[in-house]
């Protein structure tokens, strides 16, 4: 145990291309799928929390249900869609990072959804109320209403990237963990504990560890600055 | 701007109810009333930002201004609050004209969102009277502001009506405010116009009983 924890300290001072090749891949994949729910995740949240159409309860459910998806019943889904006899199969996106970040976005985007779709619905009547009392647009309304809660949508934002981060599941059956392509920190961690070397997985662990401290260190500091 | 058949429900419960009445131009009404009896909900079908039960009919408007009873700093700096409401230069000199006499110049950087009930309702106030309309609503402006700040922002009020030539709607529990901006005045009960003349006479000469009980304890401060 404690010469595993040596050796992951000494690791991560010198790290191998390895490590660095699962480093990258897992921030590559993380940052878009992040990137990607937000551009998503904010205007849906913000339609069904701002506009009023038939069937946008029912959408809300929907998106809480798949809030709570676990994720290797999405990796079943996008394995299924994407192996050798799915409809998707003509975009090669199997063990790909592309068809990691599908699979993340199909997971996080609802989690940005839901967080923008409540807490818009908090603050957006009053903005409205005073936007509309000064003669201004709707434009101008929408922006203002998104800027009162920027606070949440960076929250969420942090949230979402530190999901794709930590997630598992659905990553290891779409991105089969191949090594310097598709293994990212949790699929290489369980890989390398199934095979007996502590080392590596511990390091990535403190690894994911400090990444997460880092996030919500951020939520702090936004917290303090702008709640 | 003439209202007909206007009436609010909310679940089942008909909280306004007003079957017809003409605000004349140039002119500023007083609306007082208890908690609840519908202030607020006649000020906002008037600015039109909820919708009034089918059936009703508001017309002859033109541009509303409205300055909502919870009005809102913006999370942006005074300063930039401020100049959302300012489309020309006349508006702009106005709106810094404002800021000045409401003792805004101090607060400038600060964050809209971050001030004070009182610091944001003469934020709300100076951002509605920036703009030129030709109906103003003003859903209690004052009530958060201490008394030196009141009777400025009432000066304010009155210049801004005197200049542009509106029609000024507002709401207060102030009586000495009603009677000092008001030329009309209106008492709503129960969701009800229950009382409607000359300011100086509703306030001093009710004719109604229930309007007689609700000024008696009124101070005319
Ligand atoms: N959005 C709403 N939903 C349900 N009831 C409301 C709503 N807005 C106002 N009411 C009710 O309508 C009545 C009149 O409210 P309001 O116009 O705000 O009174 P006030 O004269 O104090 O401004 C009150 O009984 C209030 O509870
Ligand atoms: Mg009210």
């Amino acid at each position: 145990m404690a010469s595993s924890l040596m050796g992951a300290l000494e690791l991560l001072l010198h790290p191998t291309p390895m490590l660095l090749s699962i480093l990258s891949t897992t921030l590559q994949m993380a940052l878009l799928s992040s990137c990607a729910a937000l551009l998503l995740g904010v205007p849906l949240g913000a339609a069904l929390s701002l506009l009023r159409f038939p069937g946008r309860q029912a959408l809300v459910v929907l998106n809480r249900t798949l809030m709570g998806l676990p994720p290797v019943v999405c990796g079943l889904i996008c394995y299924m869609l994407f192996s050798g006899v799915g409809p998707l199969r003509q975009f090669k996106l199997l063990y790909t990072v592309p068809g990691m970040v599908i699979a993340q976005i199909i997971l996080i985007t609802p989690l940005v959804t839901g967080i923008m779709e409540s807490s818009l619905g908090h603050t957006a009547g009053a903005v409205r109320e005073t936007a509309r009392g000064m003669g201004l647009g709707g434009g101008v309304t929408l922006l203002l209403t998104l800027n009162e809660n920027r606070y949440q949508i960076i929250s969420a934002y942090l949230m979402a990237f530190g999901r794709a981060m930590a997630e598992v599941g659905a990553v290891s059956m779409v991105g089969g963990a191949i090594a310097y392509k598709t293994n990212v920190m949790t699929t290489a961690i369980m890989m390398y504990t199934n095979r007996g070397d502590f080392t590596l997985g511990l390091s990535l662990g403190i690894l994911l560890l400090l990444i997460s401290l880092a996030v919500n260190l951020a939520v702090w500091l936004l917290q303090k600055r702008w709640a | 701007m003439e209202i007909r058949h206007l009436s609010k429900t909310y679940g089942g419960k008909r909280v306004l109810d007003i079957p017809a009445f003409a605000f004349e131009p140039n002119t500023r009404y007083a609306v007082i009333g208890a908690n609840g009896s519908g202030k607020s909900t006649l000020a906002r079908l008037l600015a039109g930002v909820i919708p009034a039960d089918p059936g009703a009919a508001i017309s002859g408007g033109g541009s509303v201004g409205y300055m909502p009873q919870k009005s809102l700093g913006f999370r942006l700096s005074v300063r930039r609050n401020l100049r959302l409401g300012v489309r020309d230069a006349q508006a702009g000199e106005r709106s810094a004209r404002l800021a000045a006499e409401l003792g805004l110049d101090a607060l400038a950087k600060r964050d809209g969102g971050s001030l004070s009930g009182g610091e944001t309702a003469k934020l709300a106030l100076a951002r509605v009277l920036a703009g030129r309309w030709d109906v103003l609503i003003l859903d209690e402006p004052t009530a958060a502001m201490d008394v030196p700040a009141a009777l400025r922002a009432e000066e304010c009020i009155l210049r801004c009506q005197r200049e542009t030539g509106c029609t000024l709607i507002l709401v207060t529990h102030a009586f000495g405010q009603a009677e000092r901006i008001g030329q009309q005045a209106l008492f709503l009960h129960e969701g009800q116009l229950w009382e409607h003349g000359p300011a100086e006479q509703l306030l001093h000469h009710p004719l109604r009983p229930e309007t007689r009980q609700f000024l008696r304890f009124g101070a005319f401060a």
